[in-house]
């Protein structure tokens, strides 16, 4: 046991910590990679919490639910509440209030508090005076809030302010956490606030022991209106998570990159560790070392890394959970559902994780330079330069491997989603990184062949013999290289993808945008939550001398195939309808007049997408009491993410009998003084309506658009900051291990600024080459990641735009930080005594 | 006199209820079936059912079933805000109880709900009052007949009930006074002898035909009982003899009995004779206490009616019957099948009853302030 431990330290620890500096370097971007995989786990999981699994955590033990789109009629409670089975049934009436001044939304329960059965789910949360409703309008508040018992709060709620009077705080129950930012109220006091008078969002039932809760479910199912729903409780929050699932995939893959990252840069170390350590892995070879007992060797060493890096990425992790969640939240938010951040939780499972991935790349990455090592023979170690000769031969095989490996990527673009999830294109590209990867030898021996005549002649001598050694050192450079070429290209991709959705939005917008104003309930917005305005307010807008039309509509959250879905009823009359743009080959004039004469509906495309809907075929949805059926006419673009379906509004009208709109577009008649007609809106539209002009609409969405991938261009930053890092490590390791070299430059008369300019030069060619293959690799994979893996998990149609200013920054960002890398190991070498070197070994 | 849900005190009334309501005063004109059903003017009100059964094979339950309304006087704002459906100004709770008397095993349970829409209430038109799917509905308002259904976790009850003596009004002048205050009295009607026969089923697995007799209450009145009272002790017997006596013995808090103490006596032709404190000593025997509140019950009594000849020693062969919740809403009490026993006017005699108890356990509860 000793000998092994003893060859480990001696051999592998003892090297590492005489160079402090390029060790945690290593160590660094392995925690950083790991760090940015663990704090993309935990802020996922921690922003990806729905509105209703934290509604779940507030229903107590309940088992099943029964809700409907736009409400049950509360007259159903009765012929419940008498039916001769033991159930308990608790009605709920389910919205969201921001509380005064700020834009989050937070859940507005209204429940049965005198009810035993609504006292009793909450017994341990409300205090005892949960059940005293003796306070004008009295309402429960999560701790979050920050109120105390007999405050008063406004909360905005649709587009009405009300004032509540704070009766105590809800008490934390072990083990739940939904109720910490939420407002309870009794249940007629909510449908009151609400305007859901006589209707309750669901009904919670707790069901008897004695037979199955799917005996249970069947049951009630037939007492029930055909369009009630009554699913196992979790149902919901299930389809959010599924809904989700792709965006976490997404999110996850894109921190798996900059993992990647951190594997290359494992590898180049250990391979440096390898090649310097020749002599000895030769000596102790010699001595009777085995070839596996060496190997396993360098394995210890990857796993020294691993392992310490995993530990620091968990901390890193943890840390950049914290300022990730908000990012993730805002994403969650404006594209899927209705979130409550959730304290970021470590468990041991993301630790695991964590740890496991480390460990597992780190050892994955070292084996190629540890079975190298294993291979050099007790002779073999004596000579030199013979590592750079095996590097020019394998290249030959790699560009083999490259050429399968590339076509397998563009193979596996073709392949169909695994269960809603782009699976074997994000193979697609690891293998596309992989592949480049293995060009990257041959790729610099060629820059470097021929380049150098027209490098030397513009840069002068330096930069000639800069080249020259990157050339010479294939083997060593090709992996910073692909560490940096990996990063650029991820940076190109999601850059081009972004800039590209971006903009396919922005053109979207200004067609699908075509009213003056545009009016919606304040508080905070989610794709999920629809908030109502009063029904007299377009009936006032429409009496205005300089409007011309008012289009309302309505949208409730409904569930489609398993999957959350927005049903909207919308106007389509004279000036409307202007703004739908239709997939191709489909007849839009025919479609728009045939719309609103009967049950027929206009998908989005993201909708069509998931549910494989087209024109012709028809949707079943639960309305008003019963199924019906809506003939898809046609799919339209849409880039929302929340699977829109479109009625007309007359039609959801007789299912649906709320006249209530969740938005107004408003269009002014021609030459209509746009101002004027600004302050009669606002004037009859009070403080709890947001107005927006066009203009404002398009920006606010963009806005939000940026907002939305905010968390995309930080995970981008950090594959570079630990792409940088590695290249700053790799060179000064190069350097130094070249420092007879320079002596030697030195010697024969160069001078310190030229050595200098050698080193910079070095890494300013690294970091042009890097740039130019992850600017091709970049663009490959934003072609998968727009074309495939967008299409595959959402649904959009983007069309291709380079974002030209903002690549040429990220570009230049990296060359850069490649240059200034280069820095250090430049003042190391310039520093050190020339006659030292040289005699040095 | 019967165990007062402390519901007044959830739904915290905002005016002091006094003047508003309607108060138990001599004179009433009581009108059938009218007076069956709900009373909104007066603040509380209560439908009491109680019975000892025997099952084919011979085992015997007790059972209680209960359904309380109390009325909340909401201010002018919260009547103006809250929707009709939810007001809160009338809360129904609804006690349910058996005893395994020979299984030895007593499970209760209780509900609470406003009216909302068609939860709970009290209703002339539909002939009866509910909480839920407990409900006792007349099947008919001539004879008396009712029906009554009870479902929970443990079992579902199902009982037909028919009167075989004409309603008992207690009291004199229509009223029972419970203290010297004019108002502080109940109008309070009962059913002193009905036969019951009906199911129970899903008890600890298994189903039961049950036959017995049951008795029923009905009370209603506006802040009836002193603040100075400590609890009460109340008696149904049902002798053999097919006569009938309801006692209560009111305690004060400093212990003595109250002088508004009263009972009636209910002969074998259906006539009754009123019988004030002075007519009659229920003297406590041996006690119980209950591991879960920790309150000592007088389980065993002696029952003395002098001016009619009875003297009766109350028994029951299994004590712990009491309704003890700790998360309940209302005060902790105890109220069991028990038997009597002894002579009248020399004549050995026997029976069964009810024995409701309050007032022992405090006021741990916090129901009651």
């Amino acid at each position: 046991m000793t000998g092994p431990w003893l060859l480990f330290v001696r051999l592998i620890l003892r090297p590492l910590v005489r160079e402090p500096v390029r060790s945690s370097l290593t160590l660094f971007a392995v925690a950083l990679g790991v760090g940015l995989v663990v704090a993309i786990d935990l802020a996922t999981q921690a922003a990806t919490r729905s509105f209703h699994s934290s509604l779940e955590s507030m229903t107590g033990k309940s088992d099943l639910l029964i809700h409907a789109t736009g409400g049950l009629d509360e007259a159903l409670l009765e012929r419940l509440a008498q039916l001769p089975y033991p159930f308990d049934f608790a009605p709920r009436v389910e919205d969201f209030a921001s509380v005064d001044g700020k834009g989050e939304a937070l859940p507005f329960l209204g429940l049965d508090l005198i009810g035993h059965r609504g006292g009793q789910g909450f017994e341990g949360t409300l205090d005892d005076s949960a059940r005293r409703l003796d306070s004008g309008d009295p309402a429960w508040v999560g701790r979050r809030l920050g109120l105390r018992r007999g405050d008063r709060v406004r909360l905005l709620i649709n587009d009405t302010m009300h004032v509540f009077t704070v009766a105590g705080v809800l008490k934390k129950a072990p083990g739940e956490i939904g109720e910490e930012n939420a407002i309870v109220t009794d249940i007629g006091l909510a449908q009151k606030m609400t305007g859901k008078q006589g209707r309750l969002d669901s009904i919670d039932v707790k069901i008897p022991q004695s037979r199955t809760a799917e005996f249970w479910r069947r049951m009630l199912r037939g007492m029930l209106p055909e369009s009630a729903t009554v699913e196992p409780q979790g149902a919901r929050s299930e389809q959010d998570r599924k809904m989700l699932a792709a965006f976490r995939w997404n999110l996850r893959v894109l921190s798996y990159i900059a993992l990647v990252v951190g594997a290359f840069l494992i590898y180049n170390t250990i391979s440096i560790s390898v090649v310097r350590r020749r002599t000895e892995i030769g000596v102790v070879r010699a001595l009777g070392g085995t070839r596996r007992f060496v190997g396993a060797a360098f394995l210890a060493e990857a796993l020294t890394f691993g392992l310490a890096g995993s530990a620091l990425g968990l901390l890193l992790g943890r840390a950049m959970a914290a300022g990730a969640v908000g990012l993730v939240s805002n994403t969650v938010q404006a594209l899927y559902v209705s979130s409550d951040a959730a304290p970021v939780e470590f468990t041991w499972a993301v630790v695991a994780s964590g740890v496991g991935l480390g460990v597992a790349i780190s050892i994955v990455a070292a084996l190629a330079p540890a079975v190298e090592a294993s291979r050099i023979a007790p002779v073999e170690a004596m000579a030199r330069g013979r590592e750079e000769y095996v590097a020019a031969i394998r290249s030959g095989r790699r560009g083999v491997w490259a050429g399968v490996a590339f076509a397998a990527a563009a193979a596996l673009t073709q392949l169909p989603a695994v269960d809603g999830q782009p699976l074997f294109a994000y193979a697609s590209v690891m293998l596309a990184i992989f592949a480049t990867a293995a060009v990257i030898p041959a790729a610099i021996a060629n820059f470097a062949r021929m380049a150098q005549g027209a490098i030397g002649k513009m840069l002068g001598v330096e930069a000639m013999l800069a080249l020259r050694s990157l050339g010479a050192s294939v083997g060593r450079t090709s992996i910073l290289a692909a560490a940096l070429t990996t990063a650029v290209a991820m940076t190109v991709s999601v850059g081009i993808m972004v800039g590209s959705f971006r903009e396919t939005v922005r053109v979207w917008l200004d067609s699908a945008l075509q009213a003056d104003f545009y009016l919606r309930p304040a508080g905070g917005a989610a794709a999920d939550r629809h908030p109502t305005l009063s029904p007299r307010l377009p009936n006032d807008l429409e009496r205005l001398p300089e409007v011309a039309a008012v289009e309302r509509l309505r949208a409730y959250r409904i569930s489609y195939g398993g999957l959350p879905a927005t049903l909207a009823g919308i106007e389509i009359g004279g000036l409307a309808g202007t703004g739908i743009r239709f997939l191709p080959g489909e007849d839009r004039k025919a479609i728009l007049s045939k719309f609103p004469t009967g049950d027929y509906a206009l998908v989005g495309e993201p909708f069509a997408n998931q549910h494989s809907v087209r024109p012709g075929s028809v949707l079943r949805i639960p309305l008003g009491g019963a199924d019906r059926s809506f003939q898809v006419l046609g799919v339209y673009y849409d880039y929302s993410t929340a699977g829109f379906i479109e009625v007309d509004r007359k039609i959801l009208l007789k299912y649906l009998p709320d006249p209530a709109a969740s938005s107004v577009a408003v269009y002014l008649k021609p030459g209509g003084d746009s101002r004027q007609a600004r302050e009669e809106i606002g004037r009859i539209s009070g403080p709890g309506v947001m107005v927006f002009s066009n203009g404002e609409l398009r920006r606010g969405a963009i806005a939000v658009f940026d907002r939305t991938f905010s968390i995309t261009y930080a995970l981008e930053a950090v594959a570079i900051a630990v792409a940088i890092m590695g290249v700053a490590g790799a060179l000064l390791a190069t350097t130094i291990e070249r420092r007879r070299e320079f002596a030697l430059l030195r010697f024969i008369g160069a001078e310190q600024p030229q050595v200098r300019r050698i080193i910079l030069c070095e890494a300013g060619l690294l970091g042009l080459l890097a740039n130019g293959l992850g600017l091709a690799l970049g663009a490959a994979l934003s072609l998968i990641l727009i074309f495939v893996i967008n299409k595959q998990s959402f649904g959009w149609t983007i069309q291709f735009h380079w974002p030209a200013a903002l690549l040429l920054a990220a570009l230049t960002a990296v060359y850069v930080a490649t240059v200034a890398a280069g820095l250090y190991p430049a003042r190391t070498v310039t520093r050190m005594n020339p006659m030292e070197a040289i005699h040095e070994g | 006199m019967r165990a007062r849900a402390g519901v007044c005190l959830i739904v915290a009334a905002t005016v002091a209820c006094g003047q508003q309501w309607q108060l138990a005063l001599p004179g009433y004109h009581y009108e059938f079936p009218r007076d069956h059903f709900s009373h909104s003017d007066y603040q509380t009100e209560w439908w009491y059912y109680t019975g000892n059964l025997r099952a084919a094979d011979g085992r015997r339950f007790g059972f209680e079933l209960t359904f309380f309304r109390e009325g909340v006087r909401l201010t002018k704002q919260q009547a103006a805000e809250s929707d009709a459906t939810w007001r809160p100004d009338q809360v129904y709770v609804a006690h349910l109880a058996l005893s395994d008397l020979d299984g030895r095993e007593f499970y209760h349970t209780e509900r609470l709900n406003r009216a909302g829409p068609g939860l709970a209430g009290s209703s002339l038109k539909e002939r009866r009052y509910w909480n839920g799917n407990w409900q006792a509905r007349w099947t008919s308002l001539n004879s008396g007949e009712q029906q009554l259904q009870a479902v929970c976790e443990r079992f579902t009850l199902r009982l037909k009930l028919r009167p075989e003596k004409p309603l008992t009004i207690h009291g004199r002048e229509g009223v029972s006074q419970k203290g010297p205050q004019a108002g502080e009295a109940s109008h309070y009607i009962s059913f002193t002898r009905l036969a019951a026969e009906g199911q129970l089923e899903g008890w600890n697995g298994r189903s039961y035909s049950l036959k017995g007799l049951a008795w029923m209450d009905h009370e209603f009145f506006s802040q009836a009982s002193g603040q100075a009272l400590a609890g009460w002790d109340w008696f149904a017997v049902q002798l053999n003899n097919n006569e009938e006596l309801m006692l209560y013995r009111l305690r004060r808090k400093s212990g003595e009995r109250s002088p508004y103490s009263s009972g009636t006596f209910v002969d074998a032709a259906g006539r009754t004779r009123f019988l004030s404190a002075s007519d009659f000593v229920l003297a406590p025997g041996t006690t119980w206490q209950s591991a879960a509140s920790g309150a000592r019950y007088p389980v065993e009594w002696k029952i003395s009616i002098p001016c009619l000849g009875i003297e009766l020693w109350e028994r029951t062969g299994f004590r712990d019957q009491e309704l003890f919740s700790k998360e309940s809403v209302t005060p902790t009490y105890w109220e069991g099948a028990v038997t009597y026993e002894g002579h009248e006017q020399s004549q050995a005699v026997k029976g069964v009853g009810y024995l409701e108890m309050t007032g022992y356990a405090g006021l741990r509860n916090g129901a009651q302030r």
